[in-house]
């Protein structure tokens, strides 16, 4: 791909993947559980959602949360907390959870009504020499299929999305490279 | 050699002022030749509102004021001339050029004056500069038809041009031609053209119009299932009719930009860190006696103030004192002292905690408007951060204007449903346009706060001309609501326009000291 940057930054432009944005922007748009794991009210709101039902504990499982019924009972009324490694594993497994929960309500909400219109606001060239400033313009674009992207999200896989959002932006034309790092990508469902 | 000119040039600018007719006769000048004030501004490059305050008593200055004068004194001269030609046709009219002549105002001269294109003698002048009309004429060397065309036109010094087919095979000279000669200045009246069979661009109010009527057909006529059902469907309404007002515009509504944290909700709930100033004052003590109170109601409030200054694109951060007012957004400022509580609200509302806060781009510029030299009621406000974006008051003109014009035709009709649904669309286009679930289109918590801070700097100036008229004012409130002692009539038109104000209440207050 000729269009995609090799060494981003090396000017001193400043901006992050647009993948990475959009997945920003699909995770404010999921919520959650705001309070960090480490808080007891976190780590207590996301085993109740983790153990609510058999279904979801299933999913926590297989998301890495190998404990036994045992430890979490024993979580759940506090006569012990869980180490670091597994705080850790708690909050990847809620997230991911969250995350497929959430993915077909989301997908419905931006697929609806031809698709959801990106605004893509231009990486920050203030720290570029003069010479090597490019006008780079603000854009937008109308996303009609979002499966892919909603799916890559929802696997937490950054590959995936990237490749998934780069077939989204060469729909900007010949230039599409420039999009490829963002300060912002702005869009709702 | 470029200095003595510079000096020249300083000098003639120095000389006495052109002199200009009354400020009525302008616009009846202007009128009468059918000329538009977008027209005349645009020949004198200045705005149309600059034209609208000349013709109500304002008077130019400087190098506009000549051009001005020049403009009225042109229309005027032709006005005057006009009426004489126009019944009575003159036989040589008619052999000229009507094309070429129809732009230009030529004028005879009793004694020839030099031509300004060869410099020999000339006896007509075309907008104002003499000159020979044929350019044959200036030619020394002319072919052989041009001195008997010359002879001709001494002969009979008040035909105005030779025949047309000598003009336009000349047109090919690198000779300039007379018209190249006038200022560019000068008003050329060229009639718009507009092309045929295309089919009639929908304005703005029509989406509004038409809606109403589908309402009022899909519910058989019953006014409150209508009312009830464009009220639930006012906010995608504004998006689509806010979408249709910017076709063709110059800047995008940028929806969703980067937020800074402080216009960023603390949690789910709460508040942002941006102080509205939203007046809430009560005057401490009446002045002795009983008085009559009329509580005012300033109509379509946030209506008028979605004309203010908006931010276009993402905010940047800047640091300092520096304003800029080109642009636009929020500020953390340390406001001023206010000395005035007793008559006159506190322009930032009544904030209890002291120190720097987050205001918008309306207070902080009412606040520095206060302390300018016109009105001299505190200290310029001290600016220490800023998020900021190049902004624009005409982002939603259009838009505004469409409503307004649907509401003002909503009152003439008696149409209560329109009403209620623009009302409806304006005032949830504000309250959702920030980070609200229900208008997910747009998340500008910057314009919401803009634009509410808009009101409530009008509503301070309406307390503020009330005070200056000699009213008292009693209390100021929200975004609409002023309450004054007095004969409000002489300040404030009544009526509900949004330019006027209504009747709300009025009570006696005062007789024990307390008022309300």
């Amino acid at each position: 791909m000729p269009e995609q940057n090799l060494e981003f930054g090396k000017y001193g432009a400043r901006g992050i993947k647009g993948s990475e944005a959009v997945s920003r922007v699909l995770d404010s748009l999921a919520g959650g559980i705001a309070t960090p794991v480490t808080v007891r009210r976190g780590l207590m709101a996301r085993l109740h959602y983790l153990t609510r039902t058999p279904h979801a504990w299933a999913a926590a499982r297989e998301a890495g949360l190998t404990v036994t019924d045992r430890t979490v009972k024993a979580w759940l009324e506090g006569r012990r907390g869980p180490s670091r490694a597994n705080l850790e594993r708690i909050d990847t497994a809620y997230w991911t959870v969250r995350r497929h929960n959430v993915a077909r309500h989301l997908l419905r909400r931006l697929n609806s009504a031809g698709g959801t219109r990106v605004e893509l606001h231009p990486l920050n060239q203030s720290q570029v020499p003069r010479p090597r400033q490019r006008v780079v313009e603000y854009r937008a674009l109308n996303v009609r299929r979002w499966d892919r992207i909603v799916e890559a999200w929802a696997a937490a896989d950054a590959e995936a999305l990237d490749g998934a959002w780069t077939d989204v932006i060469e729909d900007l034309g010949s230039q599409w490279g420039q999009y490829e790092y963002v300060t912002n990508v702005g869009f709702a469902a | 050699m470029s200095d003595f000119d510079a000096i020249d040039s300083l000098l003639a600018s120095v000389g006495p002022e052109a002199a200009l007719p009354a400020p009525e006769q302008r616009l009846r000048l202007r009128e009468a030749a059918r000329l538009s004030k977008a027209q005349v501004a645009r020949a004198l490059g200045v705005s149309p509102s600059t034209v609208t305050g000349w013709e109500t008593g304002r008077d130019p200055s400087g190098e506009v004021r000549t051009r001005y004068a020049y403009l009225l004194e042109g229309l005027r001269e032709r006005l005057e001339s006009e009426p004489e030609p126009e019944p009575v046709v003159e036989p040589e009219t008619s052999s000229v050029d009507e094309v070429d002549d129809a732009g230009d105002d030529v004028e005879f001269l009793g004694s020839p004056e030099p031509c300004v294109l060869c410099g020999r003698p000339a006896r007509q002048r075309v907008a104002g500069f003499a000159q020979h009309l044929d350019p044959a004429e200036c030619d020394a060397e002319a072919p052989a038809a041009a001195p008997a065309r010359t002879e001709k036109v001494v002969e009979a010094p008040a035909a105005p041009a030779p025949a047309a087919p000598a003009r336009t095979e000349k047109a090919a000279d690198a000779r300039p031609q007379p018209a190249a000669a006038r200022p560019s200045g000068a008003p050329s009246a060229k009639p718009s053209t507009r092309r045929a069979f295309q089919p009639p661009r929908p304005e703005p109010t029509d989406l509004v119009t038409h809606a109403v009527r589908g309402a009022l057909a899909e519910h058989h006529g019953d006014i409150e299932a209508a009312t009830a059902a464009l009220v639930k469907r006012a906010i995608p309404d504004a998006m689509r009719l806010l979408d249709e007002s910017r076709k063709g515009a110059r800047y995008d509504i940028i929806a969703h930009p980067w937020i800074p944290d402080v216009l960023r909700k603390q949690t789910a709930k709460g508040a942002d860190q941006i102080w509205e100033a939203r007046p809430k004052w009560t005057r401490r003590e009446l002045p002795p006696g009983e008085h009559e109170v009329t509580a005012l109601d300033i109509n379509g409030a946030y209506l008028s103030a979605l004309k203010t200054h908006l931010p276009l694109g993402q905010l940047e951060h800047s640091t300092g004192f520096a304003h800029d007012r080109r642009r636009a957004g929020v500020h953390l400022i340390t406001p001023p002292v206010w000395e005035h509580e007793d008559v006159l609200p506190n322009p930032i509302g009544n904030r209890d905690e002291p120190g720097p806060l987050w205001v918008t781009e309306p207070t902080l510029r009412l606040l520095q408007r206060l302390s300018g030299p016109k009105y001299g009621l505190c200290e310029p406000p001290e600016i220490h951060e800023s998020f900021t974006s190049g902004a624009t008051e005409n982002l939603l003109e259009k838009f505004r204007i469409a409503l307004k014009d649907a509401r003002d035709a909503a009152i003439a009709d008696g149409d209560e449903v329109t009403l209620e649904y623009v009302k409806a669309m304006y005032s949830k286009f504000v309250s959702t346009m920030g980070e609200s679930n229900y208008n997910r289109e747009l998340y500008r918590p910057d314009w919401m706060h803009i634009i509410r801070s808009q009101a409530f700097a009008n509503l301070w100036m309406k307390a503020y001309k009330a005070h200056d008229e000699g009213l008292a004012v009693v209390r100021a409130m929200g975004t609409d609501e002023l309450h004054v002692i007095g004969d409000w009539r002489g300040v404030f038109a009544e009526g509900r326009g949004v330019t006027e104000v209504k009747v709300k209440d009025t009570y006696t207050a005062g007789a024990v000291g307390t008022e309300d």
